[in-house]
């Protein structure tokens, strides 16, 4: 572990805060990422279909490999195509 | 580690790597066997051998306790505080404090001692570290196992674009020690944030600029110049133009700390001139807030903003120091800052005299921002030494070249109103008749620089319009 | 997740309640505070059918993390 010291003015957290978030999911397409544990796809699949019945654009993807983090080009195609991802299902 | 201090009796502090050390160890197992002598050692545990319950010290946690900064050390504690010490070896002394007659018989009367471990340098600073005696106060940031330190500060924005030194405790207190000034010291409010700059902050910048700990002073000066009002920090930096602000460093402190002054002084390759003025923007970026695209609006901005900094070229000049000419002393090391941008090459190979030098100088200086604005922006000319030794050799001052300039700048303004040229920028038609002044008075500054070989001088321009309702330079000492 | 943020995309993750430490210390490490919602554990024993209930009831607050609050 190494400590490293502050070299802002220090007037933010030192947590990196979330995205802003957008006012509203119409026009915007969500991306359904399946991180390839068990049982996730069909837990993930519902979900899109469910989103689908709104009318909101999903696309679906999946890592190769669960034990690995998601290759560099399934991760710039993820940002390329899609507003927002919806991450699961770890355990 | 349990604290066995005796209330009443004696310490030593050894190592073996010490030959007094080892001189004075029988008289030390004497001591220990008779008199309860206490032995720590620094840095060998089976030393000394003539003291079966020697303690091992290699943590050093009771030598910076003690504040051990020779070995041996010799201390007599009574009522649990130290009454006295001695380094070394003097039979008289030890023999004073342990109140114990013959010691050592055998041994010289005296042998100077070694230098403590714990004061080594490095070591220092890691049990202060340790201890938590720094005395720094900026906030701690533990970056995970999970995390590599590259990518957890640029992930936390604290880049320029390029990789950092990461700012540990032990870096940053290194480059403390390269200003006598208090660390709590505040320097003023960076724009646009207006969050206060202490010395102890500007180090942890100048920490991930890469600066040595003997650039800091320098640093200092530059943050402080930029924080001067007339400078308008906040409007060089929220500007949609060019600027960004350009460091010139005049005096004994360029050839101290290794400045480039000579080839290639505006480009890459010496630490210093790189470091120092990365460690400005870093100070502005970081403690400031000032990001592009935030309350930086630059349109391009220019490449300067990573890094501006550079020395003048002030031995064999005929001309004063860019310092000197603003005010400070000769001899006197000191920062000037400029909000400039870029670099405009001025190639003359073929004048012979000062006046068709300052011609071509005149011809580009009349270029800059539009050749349709009068009064422009400032400008600071920087005059390479061929350039410089054809105004030497015909006995031209800087102040001659000055008045030779401004006046070739003076413009008539047929050839400056809006539609002259066929283009639409330029003055208002009320100026017809009259001649304008490319420059507001003071509007150029002349340093020299560059190296021996090569008919090329540059200009730095500055922000139109330049002058008190934008940003005027600003020289400041350079501090220790 | 960090690494779909960094890229501007706003991401929520779907975990079980046996995550929820671990998820925990992964975010201090990190430095970050990830929009996360839990579902009951365990997952992988469960029809198909139960599946979907879950995926069912759990819409709604796994949409709300990937809009403005409020």
């Amino acid at each position: 572990m190494t400590v490293l010291l502050d070299p802002t003015s220090e007037r933010s957290p030192t947590i990196r805060p979330r995205l802003p978030r957008p006012e509203k999911l119409d026009g915007l397409t969500i991306g359904i990422l399946d991180i390839a544990k068990s049982r996730g796809d069909v837990f993930l699949h519902r979900l899109g279909e469910r989103i689908g019945e709104r009318g909101i654009a999903v696309k679906h993807y999946a890592k190769p490999t669960n034990t690995r983090v998601a290759p560099l080009p399934l991760r710039q195609q993820i940002a390329a195509e899609v507003d927002l991802v919806i991450e699961g299902l770890s355990d | 580690m349990t604290d066995r201090l005796p209330q009443n009796g004696l310490v030593a502090v050894v190592k073996r790597d010490c030959p007094t050390c080892v001189l004075a160890a029988p008289v030390l197992g004497a001591l220990a066997r008779d008199s309860g002598l206490t032995v720590y050692t620094q840095d060998d545990p089976s030393f000394p051998e003539t003291v079966p319950g020697r303690i091992d010290d290699t943590a050093l946690d009771m030598s910076h306790r003690l504040k051990i900064e020779i070995v041996p050390t010799l201390i007599r504690f009574e009522a649990g505080r130290e009454v006295g010490r001695t380094y070394g070896w003097d039979r008289a002394e030890w023999q004073r404090l342990t109140g114990v007659e013959g010691l050592g018989r055998d041994l010289p009367e005296t042998r100077p001692g070694c230098g403590a471990k714990n004061v080594e340098p490095g070591v220092i600073e890691r049990l202060k570290i340790r201890f938590n005696e720094t005395g720094l106060r900026s906030r701690r940031i533990a970056i995970g196992e999970d995390e590599d330190e590259q990518e957890a500060m640029f992930a936390r924005g604290w880049s320029d674009g390029l990789p950092l030194a990461p700012p540990t405790e032990e870096r940053v207190l290194h480059m403390l020690d390269g200003t006598a000034r208090d660390p709590q010291e505040v320097l003023g409010l960076i724009p646009p944030a207006l969050a206060a700059a202490t010395v102890e902050k500007v180090a942890v910048n100048a920490v991930m600029a890469g600066c040595k700990a003997e650039y800091l002073p320098v640093v200092l000066a530059a943050v402080e110049a930029v924080l001067d009002e007339s400078f308008a920090m906040h409007g060089v930096l929220a500007t949609t133009m060019f600027v960004g602000p350009v460091v010139v460093v005049n005096g004994p402190v360029c050839r101290r700390i290794g400045m480039n002054s000579k080839g290639n002084a505006l480009g890459q390759g010496n630490r210093a001139n790189a470091a120092i003025g990365r460690a400005l923007q870093l100070v502005i970026r970081n403690i400031g807030e000032g990001r592009p695209q935030e309350v930086d609006r630059a349109t391009l901005g220019n490449p300067g903003k990573l890094s501006y900094c550079f020395a003048e070229d002030e031995e064999g000049s005929s001309w004063e120091p860019l310092a000197v000419e603003r005010g400070l002393k000769p001899g006197q090391s000191a920062v000037t800052v400029f909000a400039g941008y870029g670099l405009q090459g001025i190639v003359d190979q073929k004048s012979r005299d000062p006046e068709s030098l300052a011609r071509s100088f005149a011809g580009s200086l009349r270029a800059l921002s539009n050749v349709k604005h009068a009064p422009s922006c400032d400008a600071l000319l920087v005059v390479c030494p061929e350039h410089h030794r054809t105004f030497r050799q015909a006995g031209w001052s800087k102040a001659r070249l000055y008045e030779e300039l401004y006046r070739l700048c003076e413009i008539p303004a047929a050839e400056l109103v809006a539609g002259a040229q066929g283009i639409a920028e330029g003055g208002p038609a009320s100026l017809a008749g009259k001649t304008v002044n490319k420059f507001r008075p003071g509007g150029i500054m002349i340093v020299r620089a560059g190296g021996d070989a090569g008919m090329f001088s540059g200009i730095i321009a500055g922000w139109s319009a330049g002058g008190p309702r934008s940003s005027l330079p600003v020289t400041k000492e350079v501090r220790n | 997740m960090a690494d779909l943020e960094a890229r501007g995309i706003p991401t929520v993750g779907v975990a079980t309640t046996e995550f929820i430490e671990g998820a925990a210390a992964q975010a201090k490490s990190l430095g970050i505070d990830p929009a996360l919602v839990f579902i009951p554990h365990p997952v992988q024993d469960r029809t198909d059918d139960e599946l979907k209930k879950l995926a069912d009831d759990h819409l709604e607050p796994i949409l709300a993390m990937l809009v403005k609050r409020g």
